[in-house]
């Protein structure tokens, strides 16, 4: 049955030789969602892509791709899916048009036209051979070579990196463009940043476990911010520790630093603004401090 | 142009495969050009005799005399020439099939598409196949039309005949390559392994003759099927080209069963 879910993993475990690279992994992308795989590097993510395109062989467990075997039905998984690789690799004498028509051809449906729009989008130019390309543009063809299909998943491995800003601009604005016509996407990133405007959910992979699934929006809500201040005045520490959420607080007489969760923020705020302050400081911790501090605790004590 | 994994192939050997013909025609022309000098010189053949009998055995076939065109293209080209071109390039074709195509990572971009492993290597293969016929016509071609330029005048049913062989012969090789390639992904394995094989079974073919020990093993070597028969002079032969074909047939499968089972190097 195909169900609501367009991908579908088993205690799907991949080895390479003694380097266990994805443990037991259950993982489920909904139609029509974009799901953010994130994790620091060699953390599985490019594993997992891989064996969801048949390209790698479960050492246990399965994968389905719209309630199709990835392994065994690989051919007609790969029918439903577009799939850019983490690093992209092109054949340097072809020109851009050329892997369309090429890829197009393999496929057996013509590309020409959605590759020139999403060429155009990305301000890619496609009569050139990929070899005098720059690695930003390479990737862009890519890019391209896998949304041409206009398929009903897209599988993307780090798709921005090497994107200039504004070309990361387009291709958020085309991932949503896809979800909007009820195809789904599974992007991954080593980076929270990369795929905070796009996911509706997001996936957190450590030591090829997955140790976290929420929706972006609650994701945000934990997301931990390093706070610092300095007072004209001693302050008490007790008026801090007080707020909800407040962690790792240290109060030095005239000075305070502490992390707290985004809803945290406005209470912290508060309580800083009772005092004379003279500096204040306030940054977005990095994704893997966020992970630690609220996931990690659950993932070992769960079942 | 690009309509298919064998059209994608053909095209991007079609300038190597051009400098090929190129080469081959040239030195088809050189030893036609010198051919007449050697035929007016009869002490080559006495020369031929005064060798040691193993180093006779190994360039050249059995009986062959350098004062007729037959015997001539035998010993200088066919011998050794001719068989390692075409070797180099199947086996370069073999191997660049598959383990070339993961080496350079756009088995990814290829793997992408709904396109069966098994297809993809077929394809390849067949390209392999065609490249390699498409050089030994050249060759074929190049011997009857240049030949007949300075006289050296070898029946064209009989330059057919080695011709086969011969392409049979580098398509063994190619085939191990590819079958290496399929199996492991390895560019360097997927050429050494042939290239050793080569060494040894033609040192077995040529010594076979003269050393007790090798001489069961001789026709097992890929060269005997080749050259046992002596294709310049008798023709093809069946059974011979039968082993070579089916050799061939066995290792593309070998190489189809492997390469469906085991994970693509990213
Ligand atoms: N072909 C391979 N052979 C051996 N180890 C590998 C291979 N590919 C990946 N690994 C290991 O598996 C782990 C997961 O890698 P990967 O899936 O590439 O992580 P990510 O994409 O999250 O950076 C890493 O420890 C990596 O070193
Ligand atoms: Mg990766």
């Amino acid at each position: 049955m195909t169900g609501t879910s367009i991908v579908r993993t088993h205690g799907l475990t991949k080895h390479y030789g003694a380097t266990v690279a994805l443990r037991d992994l259950d993982l489920e992308v909904e139609r029509g969602e974009v799901f953010g795989y994130l994790g620091p590097n060699g953390a599985g993510k490019t594993t997992t892509l891989r064996l969801l395109m048949g390209l790698l062989r479960p050492t246990s467990g399965a994968a389905e791709v719209d309630g199709l075997d990835a392994w065994h039905d690989s051919v007609e998984v790969r029918r439903r899916v577009g799939y850019l690789s983490g690093e992209p690799a092109l054949y340097p004498k072809l020109t851009g048009a050329q892997h369309v028509d090429f890829l197009g051809h393999l496929r057996g449906t013509d590309g020409r036209l959605a590759a020139k729009r999403f060429a155009e989008r990305l301000d890619l130019d496609l009569g050139r051979p990929s070899r005098e390309l720059s690695k930003g543009n390479r990737q862009k063809l890519a890019l391209v070579l896998a949304l041409m299909s206009l398929p009903d998943l897209l599988v993307l491995d780090e798709p921005t990196g090497g994107l200039d800003p504004l070309a990361q601009q387009e291709f958020q604005a085309i991932v949503r463009e896809t979800t909007g016509e009820g195809r789904s996407v599974l992007l991954s990133s080593h980076v929270l940043s990369e795929v905070q405007r796009v996911a509706d959910r997001v996936g957190v992979l450590r030591e090829g476990r997955l140790i976290a699934v929420d929706r972006l929006a609650t994701l945000r809500e934990r997301s931990l911010h390093h706070i610092r201040a300095t007072f004209a005045d001693a302050v008490e520490p007790l008026t801090f520790a007080g707020v909800p959420g407040v962690r790792d607080l240290q109060v030095h007489d005239h000075s305070m630093s502490c992390s707290a969760p985004e809803t945290a923020l406005d209470a912290v705020i508060k309580e800083v603004g009772r005092h004379t302050v003279l500096d204040f400081e306030c940054a977005e911790a990095e994704l893997e401090e966020t992970f630690l501090a609220y996931y990690e605790k659950e993932a070992v004590h769960a079942p | 142009m690009l309509r298919s994994v064998f059209a994608k192939t053909a095209y991007d050997q079609r300038r190597s495969l051009l400098g090929w013909v190129a080469a081959i025609v040239l030195l088809v022309l050189m030893y036609a050009g010198i051919w007449p000098s050697i035929r007016d010189q009869p002490s080559m053949s006495d020369f031929l005799n005064t060798m040691p009998e193993a180093f006779r055995s190994l360039f050249a076939s059995s009986g062959a005399d350098m004062s007729t065109p037959v015997g001539y293209i035998q010993i200088e080209f066919m011998s050794f020439i001719g068989p390692t071109l075409v070797i180099v390039y199947a086996v370069a074709q073999g191997s660049r099939a598959v383990a070339g195509e993961e080496d350079r990572r756009t088995m990814d971009l290829l793997l992408a598409e709904p396109v069966s492993r098994s297809r993809l290597l077929l394809e390849k293969a067949t390209a392999m196949v065609a490249g390699t016929v498409v050089l030994t016509a050249t060759l074929g071609l190049a011997l009857v039309v240049e030949g007949q330029l300075f006289d050296m005048v070898i029946p064209v049913d009989r330059i057919g005949a080695a011709m086969l062989h011969l392409a049979l012969l580098g398509l063994v090789f190619g085939a191990i390559a590819l079958a290496i390639g399929a199996v492991t992904g390895d560019v360097g394995l997927s050429r050494a392994v042939p290239a050793g094989i080569a060494v040894v079974g033609y040192l077995v073919n040529g010594l076979g003759p003269m050393v007790s020990w090798l001489e069961p093993l001789q026709r097992y070597s890929p060269f005997f099927q080749y050259i046992g028969h002596d294709p310049l002079r008798t023709g093809v032969s069946g059974p011979a080209a039968a082993v070579a074909a089916a050799t061939v047939l066995v290792l593309v499968a070998l190489a189809v069963v492997g390469f469906r089972r085991r994970d693509v190097h990213g």
